[in-house]
C-alpha cells in the first residue's frame, strides 16, 4: 500500500520560505530642508514597555523635524549587555547608539567603544545640560573627566510607606533603618488593605540575579560611606581593598537579614515586579525601590493604593564606619559632615539611570544626527513630561522637572502624593552623600556573581555573615588582581572623580 | 531468466537496445548506486562537521584564557588551565563541587554497595577476556562513577552542600527516570484502541511544544505562593507561611516537576509512534495462546521497544544536562546556590565576562557526559539492540 | 481493514481496565491543560488582578480585558507580528531540510557499512582547521580553501595507512549526536563570530543553517531506529526487481516508517520552533523570533505575566494545529498488507 509522501508540499513550503527571505532593501524617503535627511541611526535599547516608548514614541516626530530615521532596535533586558558588547567588541558595528546603563561605562568606556561627548554636550545650548543635577552630570554621565552619555532617567533608590496607616497610627517615616524595622515589625501580619487576608511589613526584592544586590547596598550604604560621593563605599580609595570586613557590613548584613522576618514568606524568591505588584495592591506597609512605585501607584489598572502612598529619602544610621578600624563609631559633625539631625543618609544612585551614548565607530554624520536624538530626547521639553508619564520608566533628573507641580498634576498624582515623591527624590539627588554604584571594569563580576551570590546563600542560610563577608572579600580581591590591582584602583579613583 | 540488477530484462523481448545510450543509462546508475552510500551520509555529515568545528575550537581556545577590557577594544590573555583549576580546587570549588560533609551511615552503606558492584563488574570483564582496550575504557567509567559516588555521597550528606555538577547529577538521574516511566506508561494507554484517543495524543504532546523560556514562567506563575492558583490548596495545608523556595529540596522539587512536565511528551510521543510500529501478528499469537496482558508486554512489547527506549534515554539525558532555564526563572538558581545547575553556573558568570570560566564549565560538563555517554552506548544500547533482535 | 483479533468476553475486569485507563489518562490531561487555562486567564487580567492573589473565572472573580491583546496585537502589530513570521519560516524551512537530510543519513547509517580510516578523518579535520586558520590570518578565501583541499588529498592515504584504525556506523553516530553535549552557551560567541565573517548575521538563513546542524544528530539517531526496524525484506525485494538505492528509499522506505517520520518531524519543529539563544545572538532587528519577545517581557519592572501569556498562547497555536493534523499519521495499520504477499 503506497502513501504519497507530501513531497509537493515540502518542496512548496521550501519555495515559499525562500521567498519570503528575501526583502530588498526600503529605501528612507528624501527630507525636505532637514539637515540628516537620509540618514538611519540604528539605536538599541531593552525591550519596553519602559525606556523603549518614549523613544519609539518621539522618533517619527524627530524625523519631522530633522529627516533622521531612528531605528529602535530592543532586544530582551537581561541580554542587552551582552548584545551590546559583542555587537562592538568584534566591530560589527551594527548598533550607532545605545541607551543603556551608565555602569557599564567601566566597560564600553575604557575599551574605547564610545564616543567623547564633552564637547558636543557644551556647545547643545537645547539641551540645557546644566538644568541636570550635578550628580548626573559630574559623576553619572563621566569617565576620567570626560562626558560620555546624556542622561534621559534619574535613577535612585528610596523608601515608600503607607502614609494612611502611618498617619493613623501618628508614625513619622523611618528615618533610619531601626525606625524602618519598627514599623514593618508592626505592620507585619496585619490586614492592610481590606481583603482579609494577613499582609507584610515590608516587601523588598531579594531575589538573586534580579538586581536584589542593589537594595542590600541601599541598606549598607549609610553605614559605609559618610563623607561625600567621592569617598566611595565599595573599596578602599587608597589600597583597593574591599569594605565588606567590618563592624558596618555586619550590621547591614544582620539588618538585612532582619528584613526578611516581616515580608512575604517567599521573599527570597521575589523580584522588583513581585514586591511593586504587591505594594501596589496595598499589602505591604513599606517598600524599598527606585522611582517606579511612585507612577504605579497612582495609575489605576495597577493600584489600590490610589493616593496612599508616600516616599522618603531611603534611611540612614547614627553609627558608621571608621575606615582605619573597621569599627562603627557614632555620627558627629566630623564622621557625619553630611549628616541631617544626626542620621547620615546616603542615597544609592544603584544602577545609574538609563543614558543614552554613541557608538565611537559609527559613521561622522550618524553619530552627528544620533547625538542630535539624544539631546532632543532628553531636552526639557520633550524629558519633562516624559518624567511625569509612569509607561516611559523615566524618573526625574533636572532641576526643572522639580519646580512644576502641574505636569505632574496632569499625570494624575495628587498635590500631597507629588510634593512627598518629588520631595524624597529631591532631596535624594541633592544630597552630597549620594553613593556611585560601582563602575570599575567588570562590575558585572563584582556585583552580579560575588556579591549577589554570596547575599542568596546568606539569606537562605548556606552562609553565616562571617563567611559571607570572607567570601565577597576573596572574590574581590582575586578578581582585581587578576586583572591588575593598581589598574583598577586608578579605574575606581577615576570613577569617583578623584584627581590627586 | 536471472533478475538483471540494474533493471528488468529486455532480453528476447525484441526490444533491445544495445545503443550506446542504453550502456550509458546503465553505467550512470551502477555508478549512482555506488554512491549511493556517501550520498546518503555525506550532506549530513558534512554539515555537521563544518558548522561545529569551528565554535569547539574556539571555545576551547577561550576556556583558556581571560578576557580584558584594554583601551582600543579587548584582550585575551593566555591563562592555561587556571580556569579548570578554580573550578576543581580553586576558589569556585564549593560552587561547582560543593561542600564536602561527612557521610550518614546510609550515605556509607550507598558508597560501599556502590564500590563493590563496580568491582564486581570490572572481575566479571577481566575474566571474559575483553582485552586491554576494554579494560582500559571500563576502569575509566568506574573510576568516573566511583568519584561521582563519593561526591554524591558526600555532598548530599546533612551538613554539605551539593554543588552545580552534584545537582546537575541529581536532576538528570531523578528526571529522566520518571520521565521515562511517566512517558511509557502514557504510551502504552494510549496506544490501546480507547475511543477518544486522539485527543489524548494531541493534548499530551502540548507541553513540549511551549517555548523552554515560557515554560520556566509559566510555572514560576504557578508555583508562587501568594499569587499562584495554588494559593487555596497551601491555604488549606496550612502552608501559607511557608515556601518551598526557602527550601533547597523543595525548590528542587520544583524544578523536576517542571522539566518532567515538560519533557515527557516528548518520550511519549517516540515510544508511542514505536508501539504503534510494532507487528502485531506476535500479540495476536499470543492472546490466542492465552497470556496475559503483562506477559505480553514483558515478552513481546518491552523488547521490541527496547532499542528506541534505550535511544530516546541517550538523547533525553543528554539534553537534560543542559537545563537552565527552569532553575533561572523560577529562583534565579536559588535559595542561595541549590538549583542551579552546570550550564545555569556557566551562563552567570558568562554574563559577567568570565568567558574563561563559563566555557570551562562547558567543556567540563561535555567530559562528563562524553564518558557517560561512551559507557551507556556500550553498555547498555548495544545490550537492548541485541536483545531485540 | 477487518479487525482480527479474536473476540474475547469483555467481563467486568476489562471494564474496570477501561475505566482506570480513563482516569489515569484524564488525570494527565487536566495536569497539562490546567496550566494553559492559567495561562489564558492571566493574558485577560489586569496587572492589578494578578498581582491581588488568584483569580479562577473570568467574570465571576474577576473582570476579564482585552488589553493585554490589544497591546499585542494592535500597539505592537508589526513587532509582534515580524518575530512571528520569522519564526514560522525559520522553523519550517529548517525542519524540512533537516528531516531530509537527516532522514537519508539516518538510511545510511541503517543500512550500508561504512568504515572510514580513522587516519583519513583525522586529515580532514587537521586540513579544515589549516583552512580555518589561514583564512582567519586574512589568507583570501579559495587560496585558503585550495591549499587544505589539497592537503587532504595528498596526506589521506598515508595517513590512513599509517593509522590503521578503522571507524563504524556506531562511531559516526555517537560523534553525531555528541554535538548536542555542549551547552549553548559555550558556543554562541564563536558561532556570532562565524556567521559575521560570513555576512550572514540578522539574517533567517543564518537561523536556519543552525538549526539545521544542531538539529540534524537527534533526527538521524531517532530515524536510525525506526529504519533498523523496518523488515529489510521489502528492500531486498525492490532491489531485486531493479529499482535503484534511491527509489528504494524514497518510494518504499520512507512511506513505511511514516509514524517515525511524523514524530521526529514534529520534534525537529518543536526545537527550531523555541530556540533562543542562538535567536538572541544572531538576529538583531529583522530576522528576531518568538521566542525572544516572550523573553523580552522580562524587563525592568519584572515579567510582565500578561504580555507573556498572551505571547506564549499565540506562539504554541500554530504548532499544536500541525500536530493536530499529523497526529493520524502516527497511527497503527499503515504496514498492514505490506510486508505480506
Amino acid at each position: 500500500m503506497r502513501r504519497v509522501v507530501p513531497y509537493r508540499l515540502l518542496v512548496a513550503l521550501l519555495a515559499a520560505a525562500a521567498v519570503a527571505s528575501f526583502h530588498p532593501e526600503v529605501s528612507p524617503p528624501a527630507g525636505a530642508a532637514a539637515p540628516y535627511a537620509g540618514i538611519t541611526v540604528n539605536l538599541v535599547t531593552f525591550t519596553g514597555p519602559q525606556i523603549a516608548e518614549p523613544l519609539q514614541r518621539r522618533a517619527p516626530d524627530f524625523q519631522k523635524l530633522t529627516g533622521a530615521r531612528i531605528n529602535v532596535i530592543t532586544v530582551p533586558f537581561s541580554d542587552l549587555y551582552e548584545k551590546i558588547l559583542t555587537d562592538f567588541a568584534t566591530r560589527t558595528n551594527s548598533y550607532d547608539a545605545i541607551v543603556f546603563d551608565p555602569q557599564w561605562m567601566g566597560d564600553f568606556a575604557s575599551a574605547g567603544y564610545l564616543e567623547d561627548l564633552t564637547n558636543r554636550v557644551k556647545a547643545d545650548k537645547e539641551l540645557r545640560w546644566d538644568d541636570i543635577l550635578p550628580y548626573f552630570r559630574n559623576f553619572s554621565a563621566t569617565y576620567n573627566g570626560r562626558v560620555y552619555t546624556i542622561p534621559l532617567d534619574g535613577d535612585v533608590q528610596m523608601v515608600y510607606y503607607r502614609s494612611d496607616l502611618l498617619e493613623r497610627d501618628h508614625l513619622a517615616p523611618p528615618a533610619t533603618w531601626d525606625d524602618y524595622l519598627a514599623i514593618a515589625k508592626r505592620y507585619n501580619g496585619q490586614d492592610l488593605n481590606g481583603d482579609g487576608k494577613p499582609d507584610y511589613g515590608s516587601c523588598i526584592a531579594m531575589k538573586r540575579s534580579a538586581q536584589s544586590y542593589w537594595m542590600f547596598w541601599s541598606v549598607a550604604a549609610p553605614f559605609l560611606q559618610s563623607r561625600g560621593t567621592s569617598e566611595g563605599s565599595f573599596f578602599d580609595t587608597r589600597t583597593m581593598t574591599p569594605l565588606v570586613r567590618n563592624e558596618a557590613f555586619r550590621a547591614a548584613l544582620d539588618v538585612y537579614k532582619e528584613l526578611t522576618r516581616y515580608g512575604p514568606p517567599d521573599q527570597l524568591n521575589l523580584d522588583v515586579g513581585d514586591t511593586r505588584g504587591l505594594f501596589t495592591a496595598g499589602r505591604c506597609a513599606l517598600s524599598l525601590d527606585w522611582g517606579d512605585i511612585g507612577t504605579l501607584a497612582i495609575d489605576r489598572t495597577t493600584s489600590k493604593v490610589i493616593d496612599k502612598v508616600g516616599a522618603v529619602v531611603t534611611p540612614g544610621t547614627r553609627r558608621v564606619l571608621d575606615r582605619a578600624t573597621g569599627k562603627l563609631v557614632p555620627c558627629t559633625a566630623h564622621t557625619c559632615p553630611y549628616a541631617t539631625h544626626g542620621v547620615n543618609h546616603a542615597p544609592f544612585a544603584a544602577f545609574g539611570g538609563w543614558s543614552c551614548a554613541i557608538n565611537h565607530a559609527a559613521k561622522p554624520r550618524v553619530k552627528d544626527a544620533a547625538f542630535a536624538f539624544c539631546a532632543y530626547m532628553s531636552a526639557p521639553a520633550q524629558s519633562n513630561v516624559d518624567v511625569t508619564l509612569g509607561k516611559t520608566g523615566f524618573n526625574p533628573y533636572r532641576r526643572s522637572q522639580f519646580t512644576n507641580l502641574s505636569l505632574w498634576l496632569k499625570a494624575g498624582f495628587s498635590e500631597k502624593a507629588a510634593k512627598s515623591y518629588l520631595g524624597a527624590i529631591e532631596a535624594s539627588l541633592r544630597s552630597p552623600n549620594m553613593v556611585l554604584d560601582l563602575r570599575i571594569p567588570q562590575n558585572a563580576y563584582y556585583e552580579g556573581v560575588v556579591l549577589d551570590t554570596a547575599l542568596a546563600e546568606f539569606l537562605a542560610g548556606q552562609l553565616t555573615a562571617e563567611q559571607t563577608m570572607k567570601q565577597i572579600e576573596d572574590g574581590w580581591n582575586k578578581k582585581t588582581d587578576e586583572l591588575g590591582r593598581a589598574k583598577m584602583l586608578a579605574s575606581y579613583r577615576a570613577s569617583l572623580n578623584i584627581t590627586r | 531468466m536471472p533478475a538483471h540488477p540494474r533493471g528488468p530484462s529486455l532480453a528476447g523481448t525484441g526490444l533491445e537496445l544495445p545503443s550506446p545510450l542504453a550502456r550509458l543509462r546503465r553505467e550512470t546508475s551502477a555508478l549512482l548506486d555506488r554512491l549511493a552510500p556517501t550520498a546518503f551520509l555525506g550532506p549530513a555529515v558534512l554539515i555537521v562537521l563544518l558548522f561545529s568545528l569551528f565554535p569547539l575550537v574556539l571555545s576551547l581556545y577561550i576556556s583558556l584564557v581571560q578576557l580584558q577590557f584594554v583601551p582600543g577594544g579587548f584582550h585575551l590573555s593566555v591563562v592555561g588551565l587556571r580556569n579548570y583549576l578554580t573550578l576543581l580546587v580553586g576558589s569556585d570549588r564549593q560552587e561547582f563541587l560543593g561542600a564536602l560533609a561527612r557521610p550518614s551511615p546510609a550515605g556509607w552503606a550507598v558508597l560501599a554497595g556502590e564500590l563493590a558492584l563496580l568491582l564486581l563488574w570490572l572481575g566479571r570483564a577481566a575474566q571474559a577476556r575483553v582485552g586491554p582496550r576494554g579494560l582500559l575504557g571500563r576502569g575509566a567509567v568506574a573510576v568516573l562513577l566511583g568519584a561521582a559516588g563519593w561526591l554524591l555521597v558526600h555532598t548530599l550528606a546533612p551538613g554539605g552542600r551539593p554543588g552545580s555538577l552534584v545537582v546537575t547529577l541529581v536532576y538528570v538521574g531523578a528526571g529522566v527516570s520518571v520521565q521515562y516511566l511517566l512517558g511509557l506508561g502514557l504510551a502504552l494507554l494510549c496506544a490501546q484502541s480507547l475511543p477518544g484517543r486522539r485527543f489524548f495524543r494531541v493534548v499530551f504532546l502540548l507541553p513540549m511544544m511551549i517555548t523552554p523560556v515560557g515554560v520556566a514562567y509559566l510555572f514560576r506563575m504557578l508555583t508562587d505562593t501568594s499569587k499562584g492558583p495554588f494559593y487555596p490548596l497551601w491555604k488549606l495545608l496550612g502552608l501559607s507561611n511557608f515556601s518551598w523556595v526557602n527550601d533547597p529540596w523543595g525548590a528542587r522539587i520544583a524544578v523536576l516537576i517542571g522539566d518532567t512536565w515538560q519533557w515527557t511528551p516528548f518520550i511519549f510521543i517516540v515510544l508511542l509512534a514505536a508501539l504503534e510500529s510494532l507487528p502485531q501478528e506476535p500479540v495476536e499469537a499470543a492472546v490466542v495462546d492465552g497470556a496475559s496482558g503483562w506477559q505480553v508486554f514483558r515478552s513481546i512489547t518491552l523488547p521490541g521497544i527496547l532499542p528506541v527506549s534505550s535511544t530516546v534515554i541517550l538523547i533525553r539525558m543528554i539534553e537534560a544536562f543542559k537545563i537552565v532555564d527552569l532553575p533561572n526563572v523560577l529562583t534565579s538558581g536559588g535559595p542561595g546556590t541549590a538549583t542551579e545547575s552546570l550550564t545555569l553556573h556557566a551562563y552567570v558568570i558568562w554574563r559577567a565576562l568570565d568567558i574563561g570560566g563559563s566555557a570551562a564549565i562547558a567543556y567540563l560538563l561535555l567530559l562528563v557526559v562524553t564518558i557517560l555517554a561512551v559507557a551507556y552506548v556500550q553498555l547498555v544500547h548495544r545490550r537492548a539492540l541485541e536483545a531485540a533482535s | 481493514m477487518t479487525d482480527l483479533r479474536p473476540r474475547k468476553r469483555r467481563g467486568p475486569g476489562h471494564v474496570l481496565a477501561r475505566g482506570a485507563s480513563y482516569v489515569a489518562l484524564s488525570a494527565w490531561a487536566f495536569l497539562v491543560l490546567f496550566p494553559l487555562y492559567w495561562l489564558l486567564v492571566t493574558s485577560l487580567k489586569e496587572p492589578i488582578d494578578v498581582y491581588s492573589g488568584p483569580f479562577y473565572v473570568p467574570f465571576v472573580d474577576f473582570h476579564p480585558t482585552l488589553s493585554a491583546w490589544r497591546y499585542i496585537f494592535v500597539d505592537l502589530r508589526n513587532d509582534t507580528l515580524r518575530p512571528y513570521a520569522n519564526t514560522v519560516v525559520v522553523a519550517l524551512t529548517s525542519t524540512g531540510i533537516t528531516l531530509l537530510l537527516g532522514a537519508t543519513a539516518a538510511y545510511g547509517l541503517a543500512r550500508f557499512s561504512y568504515r572510514p580510516r580513522l587516519g583519513g578523518v583525522l586529515m580532514f579535520l587537521a586540513a579544515v582547521v589549516v583552512a580555518l586558520v589561514a583564512g582567519s590570518l586574512d589568507v583570501p578565501w579559495p587560496a585558503a580553501v585550495a591549499g587544505a583541499t589539497g592537503l587532504f588529498l595528498l596526506g589521506r592515504a598515508s595517513a590512513g595507512r599509517r593509522i590503521p584504525v578503522a571507524l563504524g556506523n556506531d562511531d559516526i553516530a555517537f560523534w553525531m549526536i555528541s554535538q548536542r553535549i555542549l551547552p549553548p552557551v559555550a558556543v554562541v560567541i564563536p558561532v556570532y563570530v562565524l556567521f559575521q565573517r560570513l555576512h550572514l548575521l540578522d539574517t533567517r538563513t543564518a537561523l536556519v543553517a543552525t538549526y539545521v546542524a544542531t538539529n540534524l544528530p537527534l533526527v538521524v539517531w531517532l530515524m536510525r531506529d525506526y529504519f533498523r526496524s523496518l523488515p529489510v525484506e521489502l528492500e531486498e525485494c525492490a532491489a531485486v526487481d531493479g529499482a535503484s538505492r534511491y527509489r528504494i528509499f524514497w518510494s518504499i522506505v520512507l512511506p513505511s516508517s511514516l509514524p517515525g517520520l511524523v514524530a521526529t518531524f514534529l520534534f525537529a519543529l518543536v526545537f527550531a520552533w523555541n530556540e533562543y539563544l542562538f535567536a538572541l545572538f544572531l538576529t538583531s532587528a529583522r530576522a528576531q523570533t518568538l521566542p525572544l519577545t516572550i523573553a523580552a517581557q522580562n524587563a525592568t519592572r519584572g515579567p510582565q505575566w500578561w504580555y507573556m501569556s498572551v505571547l506564549i498562547l499565540i506562539m504554541i497555536v500554530p504548532v499544536i494545529a500541525m500536530a493536530i493534523v499529523l497526529e493520524r499519521y502516527i497511527a497503527r495499520g499503515l504496514l498492514v498488507g505490506a510486508v505480506k504477499g
